[in-house]
């Protein structure tokens, strides 16, 4: 973000201003996490027991994968609206493939990693290359593959009885006090972040994102790095369906669909902006633990089931507007260091 | 591009003609005029919102909460039957709520410079939340025959009362993008923000209106709603705006703004209900009826690059003769666009901006 001004003087003092800002942001939520917490602990005492909040980290791990990929797309300046669809079509596909193949290890989870890859690469050659906005491509491919499963399935659902008897006590099992599906989901995106905060090719996606037409000129192949992208967010998705899969039991047909609108609430939530280049995989992973601490207070106080809908609405704008004003207050400094920097040479 | 546009839209007229002809072959009861006219009711209210729709993309902002938007109305139209209000006073406050629905989209987008996809993806939440906590989870059916004649009355026993509402609605749109100052200035802010800006549009304000007159429509597509099914509650429309935003792309408007007309996405509309009702009858299901649907979408965006494909090939195809120019002549202004083509559409997807 900072590399056009990295031979002014101040360089120093410039990269710390970049780097308190983006702590700022994941602080940021962090923050509004303790804050919200602390709010529903005193209206109801029973939110801060180990019980509630390891059930808080169950509901939030799955999500906590969906917008992780969802993250890395949107870093690149696209978007997956698709993504729902994707886990629909690679849990029932695993899930249909498993019940048939009892005796198959663990194994199978290559194959919803590989759907997901495939159809998250297809998306990626729609928007990489056929050069159609992100969002009509993949809302075109989201009713297609949802299409497809329904085809497929035709009206069939595979219950939690035909699955192998390991998918089954998976989402159960515990290491210590924690629940297995919490430490991979956290695992996945501690990789993920690693991947673009500390790879070549995650700054690049990053370059993209911020500016496409710059890092085509500076010779990045734009074109395959989106196409990465999409291919790495599709692989996750695939991975997020089996684990719901497993989590629900029983696969339908219109499994994880509405998770491509909560997904993208996470990331914006996390700090992830929509227009590339700025916000971070643990941030969107943070976003999913808020939504999932909203959705369980809200169990807790007793209110309706909507008001969820409308809390979740605002607080989507309000992070909008937060990154908004955080971006025009750096770009704000950004040139003012900028001007000091010129008239002192 | 003003010679490609008819094109397409006398393409959308041929499609739709095939698929009437397809849907004639597949059923004996598709070829009468009250089933093609009643037909029509399946696009009327998505059609509203879509006309809607087009005036936002073609200002290259996007307005995916519409559908939220005629929920809210529709919960409160089921708040003015029940208190008695008449229709005549509904109406107005109902459009001039989901109005002020639209210009909140409106301002966030414009005057708060938020990409216009993240806040109508939280209002989208946020609007259908609030139609929720006005009505409530059980809905309203009782309403007053006054509110049903728009959307299930029918002229001569078979010409729909809401047909023509949307008929009427899209001349009138379609007018005011072609003919007034201010869908012309819709064009110029789509084509070129800061051009516009420079030549003296208040673009934040055209795009407030804009989303106003989104929300405005979304409140009459409630009102066909309410006439169609009878009901109203928080969770009516849901899902509808996949088939809205097709049929604006299908219709030719340009996604980047700037390009485009009412006049495509009405023919489009009738091209979607046209495969609709056919494949319905047809006995094809729903399930194969959206991998069609989304199938239209993409190759609807794909098609310029289909174009361009197709007259590359076209041109590999065909032997050209050597162009010839008087050495150290001029270099004429087409020798200029056929150097640097090939550097401006490398990255033409670039300079876009991708919404």
């Amino acid at each position: 973000m900072s590399a056009d001004i990295g031979a002014l003087p101040t360089e120093a003092a410039q990269k710390s201003l970049g780097q308190f800002a983006l702590r700022f942001r994941v602080s940021g939520v962090l923050a509004f996490l303790i804050l919200l917490s602390a709010g529903f602990a005193v209206l109801r005492p029973q939110f801060l027991t180990p019980e509630n909040l390891s059930a808080i980290l169950s509901n939030a791990a799955i999500l906590m994968i969906v917008a992780a990929a969802q993250a890395v797309i949107l870093i690149t300046r696209n978007l997956d609206v698709s993504v729902g669809s994707i886990m629909g079509f690679a849990a029932y596909l695993t899930a249909d493939y498993a019940s048939r193949h009892q005796d198959i290890g663990p194994a199978l989870v290559l194959m919803p990693l590989a759907i997901g890859g495939a159809l998250g690469a297809f998306n990626g050659l729609l928007v990489a290359y056929g050069r159609i906005s992100p969002l009509i491509a993949t809302l075109g491919t989201m009713s297609v593959y949802r299409g497809l499963t329904y085809v497929y399935a035709r009206g069939q659902e595979v219950t939690s009885n035909k699955l192998p008897h390991w998918v089954n006590v998976l989402p159960d099992m515990r290491i210590g006090v924690i629940p297995v599906l919490v430490l991979l989901s956290a695992a996945v995106v501690c990789v993920l972040a690693a991947f673009l905060r500390f790879y070549p090719l995650g700054r690049r996606m990053y370059a993209v994102g911020s500016n496409p037409e710059a890092s085509a000129f500076f010779g990045l192949r734009t074109q395959r790095i989106v196409l990465l992208a999409y291919l790495v967010g599709g692989a996750m998705c695939g991975l997020a369906g089996f684990l719901y899969a497993a989590r629900v039991g029983t696969v339908t047909v219109v499994l994880a669909s509405g998770w491509e609108l909560t997904s993208l609430a996470a990331a914006v939530i996390g700090g992830v902006s929509v227009t590339g280049g700025s916000g971070n995989v643990i941030g969107a992973g943070l976003g999913a633990v808020v939504l999932a601490t909203i959705d369980n207070g809200l169990v807790l106080l007793s209110v309706p089931e909507f008001w969820r809908m409308f809390i979740q609405g605002v607080a989507i704008v309000g992070a909008a507007s937060a990154d908004v004003v955080i971006a025009a207050r750096i770009r704000g400094s950004l040139r003012a260091r900028r001007q000091r920097g010129r008239s002192g040479r | 591009m003003s010679q490609r546009l008819p094109q397409w839209e006398l393409t959308l007229i041929v499609l739709t003609l095939a698929a009437a002809a397809w849907s004639a072959t597949l059923s004996p009861y598709y070829l009468s005029v009250g089933q093609i006219l009643y037909s029509t009711r399946q696009f009327v209210y998505p059609g509203i919102l879509s006309i809607g729709l087009a005036v936002v993309v073609i200002l290259s902002e996007i307005d995916i909460s519409l559908a939220s938007t005629l929920a809210f109305g529709g919960v409160l139209f089921s708040k003015f039957s029940a208190f008695g209000v008449p229709i005549w006073l509904a109406v107005p406050s109902v459009v001039a709520a989901c109005a002020a629905l639209g210009t909140l989209n409106g301002v966030l987008v414009a005057r708060m410079n938020l990409p216009s996809l993240a806040v109508t993806l939280g209002t989208m939440g946020a609007f259908r939340g609030l139609a929720f906590i006005i009505g409530s989870e059980t809905g309203y059916t009782s309403f007053d025959d006054s509110y049903l004649f728009i959307g299930s009355e029918k002229l001569f026993g078979a010409l729909p009362v809401s047909f023509l509402l949307f008929l009427a609605l899209a001349i009138a749109i379609g007018a005011l993008m072609r003919w007034t100052v201010f869908g012309r200035r819709c064009y110029a802010v789509g084509r070129n923000k800061e051009a516009a800006w420079a030549a003296g549009i208040d673009v934040a304000r055209i795009k407030i209106e804009a989303y106003a007159l989104a929300g405005g429509l979304a409140g009459l597509a409630a009102l066909v709603w309410i006439g169609q099914y009878g009901s109203a509650r928080g969770d009516n429309a849901d899902g509808a705006i996949l088939f809205v935003v097709t049929a604006v792309v299908l219709g030719g408007v340009d996604i980047n703004g700037g390009r485009g007309g009412i006049l495509g996405v009405v023919l489009a509309l009738f091209l979607l209900g046209t495969m609709r009702n056919g494949m319905g009858l047809a006995n094809i299901g729903g399930p194969t009826q959206t991998i069609v649907l989304g199938a239209l979408l993409i190759v609807g965006v794909l098609r310029p690059a289909i174009f361009r494909a197709v007259r590359r090939l076209y041109r590999l195809l065909t032997p050209r003769p050597p162009t010839h120019r008087p050495r150290g002549g001029p270099r004429s202004q087409s020798d200029y666009d056929r150097r640097t083509q090939g550097q401006t559409r490398k990255f033409a997807h670039m300079t876009r901006r991708n919404t």
